[in-house]
């Protein structure tokens, strides 16, 4: 079992974090008036430059916010390896992220060359330094969670190669150059970026997390040993399969879903049967983000399967059946249920070590996020989920799912903005 | 103090109520499910000192007191 030790003097100060976390619901409140607005045409095909820019909103903008965030709080706390220069990676990271994503999601929307252009420029000023400063953290990083430092490593990894193909795509799609291997570096650039980067960073997020917070017994060693390394086997050999022409490409292709899927499903029902085994009997509304992040992760690896039973012509709504499920039904409710768990109790735990208040006179974790507030937020956001997804079913309930999901950010984002407007009231300092 | 299997940061609030609440030279032992680790940076803050036993059902007993008590 994973025995983690977490080192919170070496924490950032909270207004680091918390810049990325109170971005990122407003950029996902965005995404869905945006989706409003281009109704129905993002759902005809996940390649039309309204699906594009949406995903690109939703996974950069939103997920990556989270994601960026969070790395400044797991690499000293729970890797015990602070960044480099934190306030300098944060800010360059948050501005570079904020405006490129704008940028290139625009360029992305009207296929505006300068616009795309400035967006790359921007992302990589941004980047850059975040990706330098975590890679030196990540060397010095001590095993004291092998699990989580190895599956962050490859996180990192796996986030070098999707910001590489994005790069070598949006250049291509501006008319700097040609890749020669559009569509099949799109499918990598995808595939690297949701399978690699979100899934892993939030594998090993995960096997802190969950055992800490939820209170379940730990993630087995051999799971937080091996998921990674299988998932990155099987986006490697996805990569050979795209970019060498073999004729054996079609069991390539075979050779690398099998073990991807298979580390899928066996976190997420690793993660489901943790949450059920849970020490604390209380169900908490954090919890049910958890639940159906993990159980849509499940359902995500059952869609190859459905696909095979589906004529060739109905497989492309499946296909946006997929992004879907792993964005809104996976990844954001993962990241929703960390956000509701991770600032308050940062806000609570900055405020105890600043002030040194005495018991009973700051407020307490349920009092910065009043749990009612949580739990109409989830209700919005599994409606989004149950609604969008359903590409067959008249548009007018994919414009109700998007109001819901419109809804959903904004009670996020006022749930976060009340939590720091708390702890500045109570004297807490953001650094 | 038991504290084992409640969530965070409860165990940590309630042990810092304790010892508020605590006499001169009154020791805290606190039952927990897992080292307290955000508690450890907190503690030379208030002059307190700690020392922790994992205990056989993979729990940890931690024993909090004034350094200057043990040295008197």
């Amino acid at each position: 079992m994973t025995r983690p030790g977490l080192s919170y003097e070496q924490a950032p100060p909270f207004g680091l974090p918390l810049r990325f976390f109170l971005t990122a619901p407003l950029i996902l409140l965005l995404a869905a008036l945006l989706a409003i607005h281009w109704s129905p045409a993002w759902t005809a095909s996940r390649w039309s430059a309204e699906a594009l820019a949406l995903t690109h909103l939703i996974t950069l903008g939103f997920l990556g916010q989270v994601m960026m965030g969070a790395l400044l709080q797991i690499l000293p706390v729970v890797l015990g390896s602070p960044l480099p220069w934190p306030r300098l990676t944060a800010r360059a990271g948050h501005l570079g992220l904020t405006l490129g994503t704008l940028l290139l999601v625009a360029g992305l929307a009207w296929a505006h060359p300068t616009l795309l252009l400035s967006g790359m420029a921007i992302l990589a000023a941004g980047w850059a330094p975040f990706l330098f400063a975590a890679a030196v953290s990540l060397a010095k990083a001590h095993p004291a969670s092998p699990g989580t430092l190895h599956t962050v490593r490859l996180a990192w990894l796996a986030l070098l190669v999707t910001l590489l193909a994005g790069f070598a795509l949006a250049g291509e799609l501006a008319g700097l150059w040609s890749t020669g291997e559009q569509a099949g570096m799109t499918g990598l650039h995808a595939a690297w970026g949701l399978l690699g980067w979100v899934l892993l960073l939030v594998m090993g997020a995960d096997y802190q997390v969950v055992p800490m917070l939820q209170i379940t017994p730990a993630y087995p060693a051999a799971a937080s040993a091996w998921l990674a390394p299988t998932l990155l086997t099987g986006l490697v050999l996805l990569s050979i399969a795209v970019l060498t022409p073999l004729p054996s490409q079609p069991l390539l292709d075979l050779l690398a879903w099998l073990p991807a899927m298979a580390a899928m499903a066996l976190f997420a029902g690793l993660t489901l049967d943790l949450l059920r085994r849970r020490r604390r009997k209380v169900r908490d509304a954090t919890l049910s983000f958890w639940h159906l992040g993990m159980t849509s992760l499940l359902a995500l690896t059952c869609l190859p399967v459905l696909a095979t039973a589906l004529p060739a012509a109905a497989r492309p709504p499946l296909e946006t059946l997929a992004g879907l499920l792993f964005l809104l039904g996976f990844a954001s409710s993962v990241a929703m249920g960390m956000l509701y768990k991770i600032v308050p109790f940062l806000a609570w735990f900055h405020l105890q070590t600043q002030t040194g208040a005495r018991a009973g006179t700051i407020p307490n974790m349920k009092e910065f996020v009043p749990e009612a507030r949580v739990r109409r937020q989830y209700r919005l956001h599994l409606a989004a989920v149950l609604l969008l997804p359903a590409p067959w079913l008249p548009p007018a309930y994919a414009v109700t799912g998007l109001a819901a999901l419109a809804g959903s950010a904004w009670l996020l984002w006022r749930s976060l903005l009340g939590c720091d407007r708390l702890f500045r009231r109570y004297g807490g300092q953001l650094g | 103090m038991d504290a084992r299997w409640l969530e965070p940061p409860e165990p940590m609030e309630r042990v810092l109520s304790a010892l508020d609440r605590r006499a001169r030279r009154q020791r805290v032992r606190l039952l927990l499910h897992r080292e307290p680790y955000p508690l450890y940076s907190i503690l030379p803050q208030m002059g307190l000192t700690h020392t922790v036993r994992p205990l056989p059902d993979g729990c940890y007993e931690i024993l909090i007191y004034d350094p200057s008590d043990s040295a008197t």
